[in-house]
């Protein structure tokens, strides 16, 4: 206590100052080596462009990030010639990315590109010139703009890291819907062309000649006949395994929970052939039973498990109430567990379904009359070596992937509940 | 109602661990039996044995003139509130008091307005008739055990069990449950077998007290008894050292006031 009363007042009232960095240039260290990354990737699209003017451009922005970089981490109190420095460096590095950017194709990635190239100088040029910034280097920063400054602070690292994740988030969107934004693009696009700009010409005429077709609502027949019955079987098989499972234990047990696994360590390809004499011995080959027979024991596996590791989350206490109040084992499972797992069945209802609307590789080999395509082969049909029909086919992908649009929705909420079931406590 | 006897009582768990060792007990009609050890002395694995939880290895378990070794839990006629609470997570506080009634087969289960009237009833005995339509987890700590032991008791059972009911629950609220649990048994007068580690309940709550250590049975007779006459060291230990503690503890807090 004492030692404290003793501290000199000027000591005590030097911390802020010492403390003290603008979150402006906090942030802009931080967050300066996604640029570098972006910068990097740069060179090598202008490697892969064999573009000698653009290796070079792009070479030189990457080294003057990096000397800006090294710069900024060196700013302190005192340090005016080095923000100056830094400042001047940034203009430099300004210039230099608009020539590089005027000397290549503009593309939307060559756009891009020049946006995280630039932007970074011009904030380093906007905040490095900020009043507050200046006062902090050239060491004049009173006591109490110091403090002032830390409390600031706070507010800004909030709002600067949140447009950083925004910023991420942005770039992750846009990976996951460019591509969609094109199949709808060429979907709409008349005849059968992949370039061209987006959306300049619209047309329904690949949904309305698919919607007309025959082919196409037999195939989704199809399918829905193979995923529904894969997950209906699958779940009858899976729930009863999984419950077994997790609550009794019997000989052969832990073999039999390890087999399981080690069916899913082989790829997918090597049960192929001999799936398919299997088929062709029982006459199962171009029918629907066959191929729910087929992803439900391939999926088996993953079910079995996720549904045991929910159940075994289940309390056995409350199974032992439920006995007590005169239930049956029988009547506690159904009353009881499964009342309790149906998040988890959910899940796992849906990742069968999935699985066998998706799967392409058995149902091609196995059902090999047009008559009983699924929709994935029937879609891969649309693509042959004598007519590429683009429009069709994106037409399609769109349309097939409905169905699963709408079950994610539908299942949200047991999805989220189910895949953080474990850590729910009751 | 009845009396529950045990009968050189063995537990045996498959990899050779024995659990209860040759237990010969008797607990009379309405009594109010607690079993009292240290964690692993089988206490539980005895009460368990008695609710059809735990298969009997050797020797009989008589509930009234009735030898239940083999009887299914339900058929038992037995209440039992656990450690957990165990309530039913997906059904509301009415639906898990009239489970074990729904729960009856063909003559025995009650019309629908008789279950409705008896969980009014039991509800109303322990003071939760504001809680019927919420669900498990939007009760608090005491009002769950409220229902767990409002859910043994609306089957009217010959015989209460209960497995450390109280271990859950922060002191003023054990206290205050102590109290009703002891209200309850002498308002319903059912036998009632009580599994606890806690040498204070056991002394306030018991009409007789069994004390178990690995397996096999110590003493039992009515707690001042046990506690005045301790047949052997560990009962010295466990029950009369830890009370005197307990005593000296509070005399040297509280002594200097009254002088």
């Amino acid at each position: 206590m004492s030692s404290m009363d003793n501290m000199p007042r000027a000591s005590k009232s030097d911390l802020a100052r010492r403390w003290y960095v603008p979150q402006e240039i906090e942030s802009i260290r931080s967050y300066y080596p996604l640029v570098l990354i972006v910068a990097l990737l740069s060179v090598g699209l202008s490697l892969i462009r064999a573009n000698q003017d653009a290796i070079y451009s792009s070479t030189s922005i990457v080294l003057v990030h990096l000397v800006v970089l090294v710069l900024l981490r060196q700013l302190d109190h005192g340090t005016k010639n080095i923000r100056d420095g830094a400042l001047a460096i940034s203009g430099i590095g300004l210039f230099l990315s608009i020539l590089h950017h005027l000397d290549g194709p503009s593309l939307w990635i060559d756009i891009w590109f020049t946006a995280w190239a630039a932007i970074p100088f011009v904030l380093v040029l906007a905040a490095g010139s900020m009043p507050m910034v200046t006062l902090w280097v050239s060491g004049r920063l009173t006591v109490k703009a110091a403090e002032l400054g830390l409390r600031k602070n706070k507010m800004m690292a909030m709002k600067h890291s949140h447009a950083l994740h925004h910023l991420i988030l942005f770039h992750a969107v846009a990976a996951v819907a460019l591509p969609i934004l094109w199949i709808l693009d060429v979907a709409l696009s008349p005849e059968n062309a992949l370039g061209g700009g987006f959306m300049d010409e619209i047309t329904g005429e690949h949904f309305e000649k698919l919607i007309s077709s025959e082919s196409f609502w037999l195939w989704t027949r199809n399918s829905f006949i193979v995923s529904i019955g894969t997950t209906l079987l699958g779940l009858a098989l899976a729930i009863p395994a999984g419950y077994a499972f997790s609550r009794f234990r019997f000989r052969g047990r832990d073999s039999a929970m390890f087999a399981f696994l080690l069916v899913q360590m082989f790829p997918g390809v090597i049960i192929l052939v001999p799936y398919f004499l299997v088929m062709k011995a029982l006459g199962l080959l171009n029918t629907s039973l066959g191929l729910i027979l087929a992803y439900s024991v391939t999926a088996l596996p993953l079910c079995v498990w996720m549904l045991k590791g929910f159940f075994d989350t289940v309390p056995r206490e409350l199974e032992e109430a439920a006995l007590v109040d005169g239930c049956s084992q029988t009547q506690v499972f159904w009353r009881i567990v499964l009342p309790l797992s149906l998040p988890a069945v959910a899940v796992t209802a849906l990742f069968s379904f999935l699985a066998a609307w998706n799967e392409f590789l058995l149902a091609l080999t196995f059902n090999t009359s047009e008559e009983m395509y699924t929709l994935p082969v029937g879609l891969a049909s649309l693509i042959s070596s004598t007519g590429q029909a683009w429009g069709d086919f994106a037409a399609a992908s769109l349309l097939v992937s409905l169905p699963v649009v709408v079950l994610f929705i539908a299942f949200q909420r047991f999805l989220i509940e189910g895949l953080s079931a474990g850590g729910v406590k009751g | 109602m009845v009396n529950v006897t045990y009968r050189r009582v063995t537990k045996r768990y498959e990899n050779g661990f024995t659990a209860v060792d040759g237990l010969n007990l008797e607990i009379e009609d309405g009594e109010f039996l607690v079993l009292l050890g240290p964690s692993g002395c089988g206490k539980s694995t005895t009460l368990r044995m008695l609710a059809g939880l735990e298969e009997v290895t050797e020797g009989d378990v008589m509930i009234g003139n009735a030898r239940v070794n083999d009887l299914p839990p339900g058929a038992r006629g037995i209440g039992m509130v656990f450690q957990s609470y165990a309530l039913y997570p997906h059904m509301t506080i009415a639906d898990n008091l009239s489970f074990g009634l729904r729960m009856l087969k063909g003559d025995d289960r009650p019309e629908d307005d008789e279950i409705q009237w008896r969980v009014g009833e039991t509800a109303d005995l322990l003071g939760i008739t504001a809680e019927l339509e919420k669900k498990p987890k939007q009760l608090s700590g005491g009002q769950r055990q409220r229902v767990a032991l409002g859910r043994a008791l609306i089957k009217k059972p010959k015989v209460l069990l209960m497995d450390e009911p109280l271990s859950n629950l922060d002191a003023e609220l054990r206290q205050q449950m102590r109290v009703e649990i002891r209200r309850l048994h002498d308002e319903l007068g059912m036998t009632t077998v009580y599994v606890t580690h806690d040498q204070i309940e056991a002394m306030t709550l018991a009409d007789r007290i069994a004390v178990l250590n690995e397996g096999v049975l110590q003493q039992h007779g009515p707690p001042m008894d046990v506690y005045r006459n301790p047949v052997n060291p560990f009962i010295e230990g466990f029950l009369c050292a830890h009370l005197n503690d307990i005593v000296e503890t509070a005399n040297e807090l509280f002594g200097g006031e009254e002088e």
